[in-house]
């Protein structure tokens, strides 16, 4: 399951890329690679334990959106 | 090593960490993501100076991937681009499982050398890189298995003891060669008597490279050269060429660390060199 706060955008604010990559709209920026394995759930990471992120917006989110599931994985390599 | 060294003269080793694992083009556009990215940075760096590449693989997305046919992607572009630089893979993964650390080393050929941390590290609030000593063995094992060099990543003064601890443990090629990492966080504070701490504290006969991160990464590599030791740059490690400009490329500072270690009269060494002077 990975994080209802995690997108994956070419563009925000004056940002652009060729590749959509991990954006946190709690945060509202791009996140560094290495972070997006926890946004992702990857490996034995949790975002619901190991993102401070996260942890400092989870009272942002409506019961429907904590558990649910957001399919917007990156590719795999 | 020691300012005697400096004053001899050794040929200074250039290691330019290209992309790493953490950040990527969001923190700094110019830094490379893909195989062809990092093999055009790859024959920058060595056309600079640099006699060594650090690398890390990622998705195309700029995510952290641990996978050997990756790697290969980015050995195959470094070969075509560069001329004839050293390969060196990272085996560092926070977060991920032993056995993901192991495939960087499953290249064919097996780079040259490969990082071997030696112990825990915190990154953000809630993640450890752990590389207990059964990781750091095993990795060290199928190292030798392929003929793979370790830099050892030293990023505090406790892991001087664990470069004791495995040198008890386990046979090492001469000679040992430990990276010194200065910075923030889990390590070792960015002071001068730290350099100098960290130094006097290596097995005899180990050779030292010299890591500081971030905006310390220019002053610590000057002291690296002139206390005999070598030293790593890039974008891996500090995306800025000064405060509040961001580098235009890695070439731009393995450019200006040469300029230093001309200027203090220390030959750079060559990737032939570099091989003699690490005992590849």
């Amino acid at each position: 399951m990975t994080c209802p706060f995690l997108d994956y955008r070419d563009s925000a604010g004056d940002r652009t890329f060729d590749t959509a990559r991990a954006y946190c709209t709690a945060a509202e920026r791009f996140v560094q690679p290495m972070r997006a394995d926890v946004c992702n759930d990857r490996y034995d990471l949790d975002h619901a334990s190991d993102c401070e992120i996260f942890l400092a917006h989870e009272d942002e989110l409506d019961e429907a959106e904590i558990g649910s599931e957001v399919p917007t994985e990156g590719p795999d390599a | 090593m020691t300012y005697d060294d400096f004053l001899a003269g050794d040929p200074l080793i250039i290691t330019a960490a290209l992309t790493g694992g953490v950040h990527g083009k969001e923190a700094n556009p110019n830094l490379p993501e893909t195989p062809a990215e990092i093999g055009r940075a790859a024959a920058a760096a060595e056309a600079a100076g640099a006699a060594v590449v650090h690398l890390h693989a990622r998705r195309p997305n700029g995510e952290r991937s641990f996978a050997t046919e990756r790697f290969q992607e980015i050995d195959d572009a470094v070969r075509r681009h560069a001329d004839d630089v050293v390969i060196q893979h990272s085996t560092g993964g926070t977060g991920a499982p032993a056995e993901k650390r192991h495939l960087p080393l499953r290249t064919d050929p097996a780079p040259e050398m490969a990082s071997l941390d030696m112990g825990p590290l915190n990154r953000y609030d809630h993640l450890t890189s752990e590389n207990t000593r059964w990781m750091v063995d095993a990795l060290h094992e199928e190292m030798r298995e392929r003929g793979i060099k370790p830099e050892l990543e030293v990023f505090n003064d406790g892991h001087l003891n664990e470069v004791h601890g495995l040198l008890e443990r386990r046979e090492l090629a001469d000679p040992v060669y430990a990276t010194l990492i200065f910075g923030g966080g889990t390590l070792t504070p960015p002071r001068p008597r730290n350099l100098r701490n960290a130094v006097d504290n290596l097995p005899e006969g180990a050779l030292f490279n010299t890591l500081g991160f971030g905006r310390h990464q220019l002053p610590f590599a000057t002291m690296g050269i002139l206390f005999g030791g070598h030293v790593r740059v890039g974008l891996e490690d500090n995306v800025y060429y000064r405060q509040g400009e961001l580098a235009e490329s890695n070439a731009q500072l393995v450019e200006r660390v040469v300029r230093v270690a001309e200027e203090l009269g220390r030959e750079v060494a060559s990737p032939s060199q570099a091989r003699d002077i690490l005992g590849l």
